[in-house]
C-alpha cells in the first residue's frame, strides 16, 4: 500500500510539473476559496500536525492545546498584520523582502542563513516521523528507516520536482483529511463511543478514564505551568506569522482579497485536523487503561509521535486503515521535507552562492550547486535525526521559535515603522538567533536559561526584547533612504 | 520597487508610518480595524488561561465543581475547539471590514 501511495504521489508531481514549468507553485489560475484554502492547510499540514499534536496530546493533555491554538492563532496574526501589506511590497521570499525593504544584502544572507536553519530544524522534524513509521512499517532498525526515507525522498526530488504544485495541494489535503478523519471515527466505534464526530466524544472517553488519569488530562496545569503554556502559544503563533513558506503561500493566489478570504478557509481547514487530533490521544489512554495495559514514562514517549497509528492497530482496527494512517502520515512528511529542502537549496545556491562567491556563475551551474546542495542538506538533517532531540512537535516549535525571533520582527517593523533600518534589522537579527540558541548550547552552564527562555517557547521574552533592540539600533543609526519609505506610504500602505 | 528619484520631496509627516500613530485616513482605519481583531484574539486566546491560573489550584475536586460543555469542562472545550471556530470568525469579520473599507477609498479615488 505503501508502495502504490507513493508510485500515484510521484505520477501525480510528475504531471504536475509537466503543467507547471513556468511557476513551480507561484503562478495559478483564479480559483475558488475554499481551494485557495485547501491549499494553504495543505500547505501547513506536516507530520508535526499529523502525528505530533495527537502524541502531545497522549502525554500531556491540556497542555497540547498550546500547539493547537498557536498554529491556528497565528494566522491571525499574519492575516492582519502582515499578510496584505508584504503581498503588496512585492517580494516574494523571506531574502527579497529583506534586501528590498532594508537595502542591505548583509541583513538579506543573515535571513537567507536563518530561513535555511529554520528548514533545516523542520525537516529534522519530518524526518523523526518518516524514521518512526517506516521502522514500524518493516519492522527494521529506526535508523536504517531513516536512510530509506531519505531515498524515498530523493527519489521524489528527482523524478518528480515537488508534490506541492498547487493543483494539487486540494487533492493533497482531501486524501490527508480523509486518511485522517476516517480512521479516527472507526477507532471510537470500535471502543463504544460516537463514532460520527470522534471530535466531541473523545471527552467521555476521557471522564470514563481512572479519576487520576482522567484528572491529569483535564486539569490545565498538570503537564505546564501557566507561563510555560502562554510563551508556547504566544511563541507558535508568532512563528506562524514569521515562517517563510507559510508567508510565501500569499504569493501563489491571483490578488489580495482571494488570498485573505483563502485564510478563513484554511484556517477552518486546518482545524479540522486540530480538533480531531487530540481524540487519537484520548483514545489510545482509553484503550490502554480498558485492556490492562501499562506504559512506563518512557515507553510511552517512545510511542508518542506514532500514536496516531499504534491507536488504530491496539483497538483492532482493518490492517488497511492501519496502514492508510501510516501511508498519510509519511506522504504529508515527505511533501514537507521537499518543499523545504528545495527552497532552501534555491536559497543557498542564488543567495549565498552567487551573491557571494560567484556572480558570473550559469543557470546550469546554480541547478547543480542547488542539487549537490540539497544533498548536502538532506544529510545534515540526517545525522541529527538519528538522534531526535524531542517529540515531532517540540522539534517544530524551536523552528517557530527560531522564525518568531528574527523573521517575525523584521517582517513587522519593516512594514509597521518606516524609521527601521539595516543596522536595526541585523542587530535584531543577531539577538533573535542568540535568544533562541542560547537555552539550547548553554543550558548545562546556566541551568536558569532553559528555564527562562525554553527552547520551544522563547518568543514571548524574545521577541519583543528583538523588537526593542531593533528601535533601539535604528534610532541610533541614520534613517532608511527616502525612496524606500516613500515606497512604504505610496504602495505598501494605500489600498 | 519603484525608484522616486526626481519626485517631489516628502516631509518628515508625509513620510511617517507607525502603527501607534497612523497617518489620516485609509492607515488610521485600518489600523483600527487591526486593533479591533488583535484586542478580540488576545482576550480570548490569553484571557482563559490567565482567569484559569488566576482561579484554578490543582485538587482532585476541582474538576467535579466546574461547568461541563459536550462532556469536558467548560475551559477545556474552550480552548480545544472554541478557539479554532472563534479564529475563523476574527478572518471573517477583519475580511468584511477590509472589503468595505478598500472599496469606499477605491470610489473615492
Amino acid at each position: 500500500m505503501l508502495i502504490g501511495a507513493l508510485v500515484i504521489s510521484l505520477v501525480i508531481g510528475m504531471l504536475a510539473r509537466r503543467h507547471n514549468k513556468g511557476g513551480y507553485g507561484t503562478q495559478v489560475r483564479s480559483i475558488g476559496h475554499a481551494k485557495i484554502g485547501a491549499a494553504i492547510a495543505s500547505n501547513w499540514m506536516s507530520a508535526a500536525s499529523f502525528l505530533g499534536i495527537a502524541g502531545v496530546f497522549f502525554l500531556q493533555g491540556y497542555f497540547a492545546f498550546a500547539y493547537i491554538l498557536g498554529w491556528t492563532g497565528g494566522y491571525i496574526l499574519l492575516l492582519v498584520l502582515m499578510g496584505s501589506q508584504i503581498r503588496r511590497f512585492g517580494k516574494y521570499t523571506a531574502p527579497d523582502f529583506v534586501e528590498a525593504r532594508y537595502d542591505s544584502s548583509v541583513a538579506r544572507v543573515f535571513s537567507a542563513i536563518i530561513a535555511i536553519v529554520i528548514a533545516l530544524i523542520y525537516c529534522v522534524a519530518q524526518y523523526k516521523g518518516i524514521g518512526l513509521i517506516f521502522a514500524w512499517m518493516f519492522g527494521i532498525d529506526y535508523t536504517q528507516a531513516l536512510l530509506f526515507g531519505i531515498l524515498v525522498t530523493f527519489v521524489f526530488i528527482t523524478v518528480a520536482g515537488a508534490l506541492k504544485a498547487t493543483r494539487n495541494l486540494q487533492m493533497h489535503y482531501l486524501v490527508l483529511i480523509l486518511s485522517f478523519v476516517i480512521p479516527l471515527m472507526l477507532i471510537a466505534k470500535k471502543l463504544g463511543y460516537n463514532w460520527l464526530f470522534p471530535q466531541f466524544s473523545y471527552g467521555r472517553a476521557l471522564q470514563d478514564l481512572p479519576e487520576k488519569i482522567s484528572s491529569d488530562y483535564l486539569f490545565p496545569w498538570t503537564f505546564g505551568t501557566p507561563y510555560e503554556w502562554i510563551a508556547l502559544c504566544f511563541t507558535l503563533m508568532v512563528g506562524t506569522a514569521g515562517l517563510p513558506h507559510v508567508l510565501s503561500r500569499f504569493y501563489t493566489v491571483p490578488n489580495n482579497r482571494d488570498a485573505r478570504w483563502g485564510v478563513v478557509w484554511g484556517l477552518f481547514f486546518i482545524g479540522l485536523l486540530y480538533w480531531s487530533a487530540p481524540a487519537f490521544g484520548a483514545f489510545a489512554q482509553s484503550w490502554l487503561v480498558t485492556s490492562g495495559t501499562t506504559l512506563d514514562p518512557t515507553a510511552a514517549k517512545a510511542l508518542a509521535d506514532i500514536i496516531v497509528i499504534k491507536t488504530a492497530e491496539w483497538v483492532g482496527l482493518n490492517s488497511i486503515l492501519v496502514s492508510i494512517l501510516a501511508v498519510g502520515g509519511v506522504l504529508v512528511a515527505i511533501s514537507t521535507i521537499i518543499g523545504l529542502l528545495v527552497s532552501a537549496a534555491g536559497v543557498v545556491s542564488y543567495d549565498i552562492y552567487y551573491r557571494l562567491i560567484n556572480p558570473n556563475a550559469s543557470e546550469r551551474r546554480l541547478t547543480l550547486v542547488a542539487k549537490i546542495v540539497t544533498l548536502i542538506l538532506a544529510l545534515l538533517v540526517l545525522v541529527i535525526a538519528v538522534n531526535p532531540p524531542g517529540l515531532i512537535a517540540q522539534i517544530t516549535a524551536v523552528a517557530f521559535a527560531l522564525a518568531g525571533n528574527t523573521l517575525f520582527p523584521v517582517f513587522l517593523l519593516g512594514i509597521w515603522w518606516d524609521r527601521t533600518n539595516k543596522h536595526g534589522a541585523i542587530a535584531g537579527m543577531l539577538v533573535g538567533t542568540i535568544i533562541t540558541f542560547a537555552p539550547i548550547l548553554l543550558g548545562s552552564l546556566i541551568p536558569i536559561l532553559p528555564k527562562v527562555l525554553p527552547p520551544t517557547s522563547s518568543a514571548l521574552i524574545g521577541a519583543p526584547v528583538v523588537i526593542l533592540t531593533m528601535i533601539i539600533v535604528s534610532r541610533l543609526t541614520p534613517p532608511p533612504p527616502e525612496h524606500l519609505r516613500r515606497f512604504l506610504v505610496e504602495k505598501v500602505h494605500s489600498p | 520597487m519603484s525608484q522616486t528619484n526626481g519626485q517631489k520631496p516628502l516631509s518628515r509627516e508625509d513620510l511617517r508610518i507607525n502603527f501607534f500613530r497612523p497617518r489620516p485616513g485609509f492607515m488610521r482605519r485600518e489600523v483600527i480595524i487591526i486593533w479591533i481583531t488583535l484586542a478580540a484574539w488576545a482576550i480570548m486566546i490569553f484571557g482563559m488561561p490567565v482567569y484559569l491560573a488566576i482561579t484554578y489550584s490543582y485538587s482532585a475536586s476541582t474538576l467535579a465543581e466546574v461547568s461541563y460543555t459536550f462532556g469536558v469542562p467548560s475551559y477545556f472545550w474552550f480552548s480545544s475547539q472554541f478557539l479554532i471556530l472563534w479564529f475563523v470568525f476574527l478572518c471573517f469579520s477583519f475580511n468584511v471590514l477590509i472589503d468595505w473599507l478598500s472599496s469606499s477609498y477605491r470610489k473615492r479615488r
